[in-house]
């Protein structure tokens, strides 16, 4: 199992590594001066002069080659500074623990409302294969996968706060402007998660072993909840830790539409304003978390079915 | 927590409360400018005198939902507090919706020599913290903008150092060169006076406007209280909220939903829903912008004069105004908005929509079937269906074309590197200084040809020679008829090369909830002023 766990970690270090290269270059390779672009958007539009460009650019390093400019960006890093916004004096470390709360507050959210959709619905439609409430809830699963997030999201404000009045449409802080963009959020997640337990569940209840249950007269409802649901969560839980770790990446359309911060939204500015260390930095703890978790969810994987084993670990 | 349904009855009652109400609405925001009130905007604002509110309450407070986030951090250097929309901060001079300089904490000013301009503060002007208003923090504020914002020295046309308090009252600018239009440029929110003492780690803005910083809570909203030690009119609502929705969608939605009381910019597409809808209205206020097509005249085949002018046939600014705008705009006939005084929209030369004539210029042109690129920015908006449009008008007298669109920063880069033909734009003034539109535009040295001219002595929209002594002319002198007439003329030899195909002139609404009265946009619209904003209930 150490071993498994070293061996990951290198091979997380070699990624990283690799996302900060094509980072640096991919942003350098955009186009659209950063120089211009962050100082045109300062001024409400208006053009900036030569000398203001100049300034600004050698005030921030611009004008030296690229590799200087990314083992600058490297050791800095490997200092623990992600360095500064070229807009504010904000720093990118402060702007990224800022917005990191937002978004992990309406992940977790987000999660829960797909687990408490998609884990009943998705048990009940495998029992009752073929049956009415299967299909039923077939049809919501594959309505919840194809309707857009921010169409959902306005449809939601309609009903919850223009007709029925009882939500606030958008805003972020308190627990009732959490509700819309979770169940917004939640819902396209919880589809998938639905359709994935179902295959799972009919698997598991194909199995011998839930075979011998019932033949040992256990109540229906414990060979199903008891035994089968266990077995079947084991893919589910991959795919929840995978999406858990692209829904931290911000839902930018759901921070856009109910007006809340987060990270995937800093990202987007980010990007637009072409505020190039935000972007690296943000791009790079990004990376960060999907290798941490996408490797939590292997030893999590790991840990819940111990058959399961991986190449190169040990058995 | 209960959220406002009382609004089905309240419909009712205002309803009833008479047809003078509803004349009164329909233009209650803005572009009235009979009234000479003594807050100096020349927007008076008090056009809802009509309206009969006598059975109805005032309540002291109200929101407004802005489109742009008013705690950014680029705004630490206010305090923390963008000084645009919200009134807590003020310039020395500000514009009126006529685009006229108005004496705001300046009462006066006089250049006193080639490059030096005087500054007569107005007495007994207050900061929020208690202290008056001095030379000193006149001085301080400006340093300030040159030391924190590397585009300032330039934009000003001040360096550190240059600006000088002569007594309590009275501040000196040497600016670095001649720069007749100084008073204009700081006509302007960025250079706001304020007090050494802001700081925005203690969410505090120290700003002379008629509404204080009461509370700030980052990327949400920014609540206010009206100062009642401001010099000028002091405000009607005790307590006034800025909050920040950005999606369009969501804004109009808050509205209906009465969490918000004025919503910023509304999307065209809602505009049909808020006027069929009795509890709101909206507000229009004509901008110092135009929509256009830049034309670039030094790349082939639009080098042609006849292709140009067969192309400014092509098209129907009515249609693009009654359908893409939905009629948020007027159908264009220049590049300059007639709100400028020295725009010569009446009498420069317009292109009427005529297939028949554009395609005859077309085979009298040199063209001979190639593809125009229309280069479109993604953050326009409409801009991708208004792009349809042209394209659609110029296959109609037989000219193809192709439609990029590009993301802001891009299509900058594009634009002024000159890859394509046809360049969909809007400009517009956000200072005082209307005279920025056309030198940007239209002088060879200006924003959008100065890199190619630099770089091969072409551009894209300068026609260079008269063209530019005219606008230098314009730009240089202080009198507005010498200006009016250099600009006049400037403008027609645009119009006679077909330099552009002008589209529609821009405007900024509002809708707001009917029990809202007297908000006042700007020309400017960032600049809009809420003291005379009334909520009833």
């Amino acid at each position: 199992m150490w071993k498994f766990v070293l061996q990951r970690s290198v091979s997380a270090v070699f990624v990283l590594f690799g996302v900060s290269v094509l980072t640096f270059l991919l942003v350098f390779f955009t186009p659209g001066d950063p120089a211009e672009t962050i100082l045109r958007q300062q001024m409400g539009g208006q053009t900036p002069s030569a000398e203001a460009i100049q300034q600004f650019r050698s005030d921030q390093g611009l004008n030296d080659p690229i590799p200087v400019q990314y083992v600058d960006w490297v050791t800095s890093i490997l200092q623990g500074d992600l360095g500064q916004s070229y807009h504010s004096d904000s720093s990118v470390t402060q702007l990224i623990i800022d917005n990191l709360w937002p978004t992990f507050e309406l992940a977790l959210a987000g999660m829960a409302v797909a687990l408490l959709i998609a884990v009943p619905t998705g048990v009940i439609s495998a029992v009752h294969k073929g049956g009415r409430l299967d299909y039923g809830s077939q049809l919501a699963a594959l309505l919840g996968l194809s309707m857009p997030n921010f169409w959902l999201g306005y449809l939601l404000m309609l009903v919850f706060a223009i007709y029925l009045s009882v939500l606030p449409t958008s805003g972020y802080g308190t627990i009732d402007q959490l509700v819309l963009p979770a169940i917004t959020l939640g819902t396209g997640m919880a589809a998938i998660i639905t359709r994935l337990l179902r295959s799972s569940m009919l698997e598991v209840l194909d199995e011998e072993y839930i075979r011998t249950a019932r033949s040992k007269g256990l109540r229906e409802r414990i060979v199903v909840y008891k035994h089968a649901l266990r077995n079947a969560l084991i893919p589910v839980i991959t795919i929840v830790g995978l999406q858990f770790g692209y829904l931290l990446n911000g839902a930018v359309i759901i921070e856009i539409v109910f007006q809340r911060p987060g990270l995937g939204r800093l990202l987007i500015d980010s990007i637009f304003a072409r505020d190039y260390p935000i972007v690296q930095g943000l791009v790079l703890v990004i990376a960060v978390l999907f290798v941490v978790t996408n490797f939590l969810v292997d030893v999590a994987y790991r840990y819940v079915d111990p058959r399961i084993s991986f190449e190169g670990a040990p058995k | 927590m209960t959220y406002d349904t009382s609004d089905k009855t309240r419909r009712t009652v205002l309803k009833t409360v008479g047809a003078a109400g509803v004349v009164g609405v329909a233009g209650c925001l803005g572009g009235d400018d009979s009234s000479e009130s003594d807050n100096g905007d020349g927007n008076g604002g008090d056009d809802q005198e009509d309206r009969d509110r006598s059975d109805q309450n005032r309540v002291p407070h109200a929101t407004i939902a802005i489109n742009d986030d008013p705690t950014r951090d680029d705004w630490n250097h206010y305090g923390g507090v963008t000084p645009y929309w919200t009134n807590i901060l003020e310039p020395l001079v500000w514009v009126s919706n006529e685009m006229e300089l108005v004496p705001w904490l300046a009462t006066e000013w006089e250049q006193t020599g080639e490059r030096t301009w005087e500054f007569s503060l107005r007495e007994g002007v207050q900061f929020h913290n208690g202290e008056e208003v001095t030379a000193d923090e006149v001085v301080f504020s400006f340093e300030n903008i040159l030391d924190e914002y590397v585009w300032a020295p330039g934009w000003l046309h001040l360096e550190s150092g240059n600006i000088e308090a002569l007594d309590t009252h009275l501040v000196e600018f040497t600016t670095t060169d001649p720069f007749p239009t100084f008073p204009g440029t700081i006509a302007h929110n960025m250079v706001a006076i304020q007090h050494p003492d802001r700081d925005h780690t203690e969410d505090r803005v120290i700003g002379t406007g008629p509404f204080q910083v009461e509370e700030i809570e980052q990327h949400q909203e920014v609540r206010t209280s009206a100062f009642e030690d401001y010099w000028n009119d002091e405000p009607i609502l005790e307590e006034l909220t800025f909050r920040v929705i950005e999606d369009p969608n969501t804004r109009t939605l808050s509205l209906e939903n009465r969490e918000i009381d004025v919503a910023l910019a509304p999307p065209r597409s809602r505009i049909a829903s808020i006027e069929s809808d009795d509890s709101l209205y909206l507000d229009r206020q004509s901008r110092p912008g135009a929509g256009y097509v830049g034309i670039n005249i030094h790349k082939s085949p639009t080098d042609d004069v006849a292709l140009r002018q067969a192309l400014n046939h092509a098209i129907s600014q009515e249609t693009i105004v009654d359908t893409i705008l939905e009629g948020v705009g007027d159908p264009g006939r220049g590049p300059i908005s007639p709100i400028i005084y020295w725009s010569a929209h009446d009498e420069i030369t317009d292109y009427e929509k005529d297939d028949d004539l554009g395609a005859e210029l077309v085979s009298e042109s040199g063209y001979d079937g190639e593809t125009l690129e229309i280069l479109v920015a993604n953050d326009l908006v409409d801009g991708r269906e208004m792009a349809q449009v042209i394209q659609g008008s110029l296959d109609g007298i037989g000219v193809n074309s192709d439609i990029q669109v590009l993301e802001r920063a891009a299509y900058s880069e594009a634009e002024r590197d000159g890859e394509a033909h046809l360049i969909l734009k809007e400009s517009g003034s956000n200072s005082g200084d209307a005279d920025y539109i056309i030198y940007e535009g239209f002088h060879s040295e200006g924003d959008v040809n100065q890199r190619l001219y630099e770089e091969e002595g072409t551009g894209l929209h300068n026609l260079g020679g008269e063209v530019d002594d005219l606008i230098e002319q314009g730009f240089q002198t202080g009198d507005e008829d010498e200006k009016a007439a250099a600009y006049k003329e400037a403008q027609q030899h645009i119009a006679d090369e077909a330099v552009t195909i002008p589209l529609y002139y821009s405007e900024f609404i509002a809708a707001a909830h009917e029990n809202i009265d007297g908000a006042n946009l700007g020309a400017v619209p960032q600049f809009s002023r809420w003291t005379d904003l009334e909520h009833w209930e």
